[in-house]
């Protein structure tokens, strides 16, 4: 036979257990278990429960005026219009905002739309680029034909230094949008030129008729010349077929 | 008082809506319960009067989240225990002594003695009621506090695990504990008599 533990007995006392009826039984059939359960009802039955000592009439105001002082009063909470319509306010602000970031989106857009086309408009920028190019080449010409006809006489009287200083600073920006249009026979030619105008930007102040031929010879200036002129014609002449044409003859050196 | 055939639940609402003396109407009606459970659970008089005053403190900072999914009276049931619980784990150990001494002035209330009966008996009773409060001082604030709710305050083993805020059946455990607990002190006095 399986006696019946103390927590089982417990159980029973406070008739919480799950099978009273057998734990019933079972104390009538066991004298050992009916022993402790005795015991433990003796003693659960001896504590007393003890009765809390009478209050005074007026111990509610006694405790209110200990506390009552501490205590928030409740804020009244908003009538029931106010409850309804207070979704639909902060629904109408909702959408009046939504409009008004629509509308001043498109307002921002048209302007940055029509500023930004300006901007890249790839026609408009090589149209600028041609009439830049065109000048700064008619000049380096001028300066190479110059060159090419200077004796050692005469030298020190061409402007020749202060020409190319000046012609270095924008062939180096000519040269530097050749480039990033990736027109490789223009970039080409004006790199050549280039190492041209700072030789000729850092020679001395008398130059001798030694120092032309050198210079002459070492930067193929008739070469040169004659990149400059092909370049030329083609700049103040672009129309459709030379168009064409540049663009067959890209990545060609000329 | 105005309030006082009101529903407990029209009351809340009253307070709620910043009738804030409305709220001694609620605590005229749940004093007594709340009371006796913090006086059974603490042991004395002066620990049961600082528990009430916490219970209804925290029922009114706490009356914006009653639900109404139990009674008011539950709810303040719940806040009592709970407080008195406090209390007694707050209690130093020779407060905790104390309760047992002979001349304890709080003894007087809480005795068992049969005024009728003779002198011998009512020394034994005393002696008994010494015991019995020596043993409850040993029991731990949880099992002290479920003990005096199933015991004396016949609340099922859900509902002690309710106001404690534990499981069932750590709630039982807690039952089951306290009851080896006081069965070890108080049987040898049981065999004498």
């Amino acid at each position: 036979m399986k006696h019946l533990e103390e927590a089982e007995l417990v159980e029973h006392y406070y008739e919480e257990s799950a099978n009273m009826g057998e734990c019933e039984r079972h104390l009538k059939a066991c004298p050992m278990c009916a022993r402790q359960y005795a015991e433990l009802c003796r003693v659960l039955d001896g504590v007393a429960k003890p009765t809390p000592p009478a209050r005074r009439e007026d111990y509610v105001e006694q405790v209110w005026q200990s506390i009552g002082a501490s205590l928030p009063v409740y804020e009244k909470p908003k009538s029931s219009w106010m409850r309804f319509y207070r979704p639909l306010g902060w629904a109408a602000a909702c959408v009046l905002l939504v409009a008004v970031a629509f509308v001043a989106g498109r307002r921002w857009e048209r302007k940055q739309t029509s500023s930004v086309a300006v901007a890249v408009d790839p026609q408009a920028r090589q149209r600028v680029l041609i009439v830049v190019l065109g000048d700064h080449l008619d000049r380096s010409e001028q300066l190479l034909v110059q060159l090419n006809h200077a004796n050692g006489n005469d030298v020190s009287a061409l402007p020749l230094r202060s020409e190319a200083r000046e012609l270095l600073a924008s062939n180096r920006l000519v040269r530097q949008s050749a480039m990033q249009d990736g027109d490789l026979n223009v970039e080409a030619s004006l790199d050549h030129l280039e190492r041209l105008l700072m030789e000729l930007a850092n020679e001395p102040d008398k130059l001798t008729e030694a120092d032309l031929n050198r210079l002459r010879h070492e930067m193929n200036t008739d070469g040169l010349l004659f990149d400059i002129r092909v370049l030329r014609s083609w700049v103040h002449s672009p129309g459709p077929e030379q168009q064409s044409a540049r663009q067959a003859t890209k990545g060609v050196p000329i | 008082m105005r309030w006082m055939e009101e529903s407990d639940d029209s009351i809340r609402r009253a307070i709620l809506s910043g009738d804030k003396e409305a709220y001694k109407v609620l605590m005229a009606r749940y004093t007594q319960i709340v009371f006796r459970v913090a006086y059974r659970i603490t042991g004395n008089e002066s620990d049961a009067e600082e528990a009430v005053q916490e219970v209804f403190l925290r029922g009114y900072q706490s009356l914006a989240t009653f639900q109404g999914r139990s009674s008011m009276a539950t709810w303040f049931y719940r806040i009592a225990a709970n407080c008195a619980l406090e209390v007694v784990g707050k209690r130093r150990p020779e407060a905790q002594s104390r309760i047992a001494e002979e001349n304890d002035p709080e003894r007087s209330e809480i005795q068992l003695a049969d005024i009728q009966a003779g002198p011998e008996r009512l020394l034994l009773s005393r002696e008994i009621e010494a015991t019995q409060q020596a043993a409850m001082s040993e029991l731990t604030p949880t099992e002290r506090t479920a003990f005096v709710l199933r015991h004396m305050e016949d609340r099922t083993t859900e509902e002690i695990a309710a106001a404690l805020n534990i499981a069932p059946n750590a709630a039982k455990q807690a039952v089951f504990r306290a009851v080896q607990k006081l069965r070890r002190q108080l049987a040898p006095l049981w065999v004498n008599t």
